[in-house]
């Protein structure tokens, strides 16, 4: 009876051990974050890398859209000016954070940042979205086959890029962000917030030029 | 031409609505489209590759601030039929709301309320943003001119 008893004992342990190890091997995906990561009273856990020196006493953090073409303009027009002036510098950094709502290729197109981050190439993923934007939105220009085209063009190894975007892997994360836009009182892309250290933020809505930025920052720094 | 236009804006009542349609429209068009800022510091911008954009937002304003003042003083002065008005507030109000959703509020209030009908009419009117403000330029000039000529034999009719 004590041996049946024993028996039984170890095949119940037996099957929950395995459903615990193969619950735990499928659904839960790990990603190397720190996830109490927060500039003024965003959460920026689940953005991007940080673009400049992580120690700069401000932070601009974007919120944009990789179909918004007042992004692209503000990519092209004010962006550079800011990376020579103030980045590059280590005056300031720079988090993008995904604000994905313009058509159905925005949250694929997000999601294939954090793909390329994997592979730590994130800012030239980001760099290349921007600069083959194409004019009219979900024309195709940001379907799957071209966001794996763009990763193949970056030297990405495709394979594991391809399982990232094909699985939907970021697309909680994606989500996520553009929440937080939401429940900061983002209402257009792009949408910045100038966090000084004193961790006073200063919004700004839409491209708007270099000059802005500048008086803004040079105020804080 | 310039004779009818004489008559028009000679009355100072069209020729302040006049300005009041163009400085609001074209304040308006250019605040929606991003090419001034009033927060945090007012701001003009043209971004490059925008100029096209720009000019349209330009010739819109000037043809609506001729074409309703025209069509009003039809109506006001000559007693006559309101067709002609429509066809210029029509060409109005499309030239306006092209370009005006994209990634702006307008363009996030649509979508938010709207769902994925307000994501298609958004992104519909953002990739057609330059036909659709051709195609209202084009009709409130043929608006124009049709009112131009009215204009002329109803006024030789009545005065």
């Amino acid at each position: 009876m004590k041996k049946k008893g024993l028996i039984l004992g170890i095949i119940i342990i037996s099957i929950i051990v395995g459903v615990a190890a193969s619950v735990s091997s499928s659904n839960v995906e790990s990603y190397d974050i720190d996830m109490t990561r927060t500039h003024g009273s965003i959460s920026t856990a689940m953005g991007s890398p940080i673009l400049g020196d992580p120690d700069a006493p401000v932070t601009i953090v974007e919120f944009g859209d990789y179909q918004c073409h007042q992004c692209h303009n503000w990519f092209l027009d004010t962006k550079p000016m800011i990376m020579r002036d103030y980045i590059e510098t280590g005056k300031v950094n720079l988090v993008f954070v995904d604000f994905a709502f313009l058509g159905r290729d925005s949250p694929k197109a997000a999601e294939a940042t954090y793909c390329a981050d994997d592979q730590n190439k994130y800012w030239e993923y980001h760099d290349s979205l921007y600069t083959a934007q194409e004019s009219k939105i979900d024309n195709g220009w940001a379907n799957s086959e071209r966001l794996k085209a763009f990763a193949f063009n970056l030297n990405l190894d495709m394979d594991l890029f391809n399982e990232c975007l094909d699985s939907g892997k970021y697309s909680k994360r994606v989500q996520y962000n553009s929440q937080e836009a939401r429940d900061n009182g983002v209402r257009g892309t792009p949408g910045f917030f100038i966090i000084g250290p004193d961790f006073k933020q200063y919004p700004i809505g839409g491209a708007q030029p270099f000059s802005v930025f500048q008086r803004v920052l040079d105020t804080m720094i | 031409m310039l004779k009818i236009l004489k008559l028009v804006f000679s009355n100072l009542l069209f020729s302040i609505l006049s300005l009041i349609i163009f400085s609001s429209m074209m304040t308006v068009l250019l605040f929606i489209s991003e090419f001034i800022f009033f927060e945090p510091f007012f701001v003009t911008h043209i971004p490059s590759g925008s100029e096209l954009g720009f000019s349209l937002i330009v010739i819109l304003s000037i043809l609506s601030a001729l074409v309703i003042p025209m069509n009003l003083f039809r109506i006001t002065h000559l007693k006559n039929s309101k067709q002609k008005i429509g066809g210029s507030i029509f060409g109005s109000i499309v030239g306006s709301v092209a370009g005006a959703c994209s990634c702006g509020p307008i363009g996030f209030a649509v979508i938010s309320t709207f769902g994925s009908i307000g994501a298609t009419a958004t992104a519909f009117l953002t990739n057609y943003e330059i036909p659709i403000r051709i195609i209202a330029i084009v009709i409130l000039v043929i608006t124009y001119f049709t009112t131009i000529k009215s204009l002329k034999t109803e006024c030789q009719v009545n005065f």
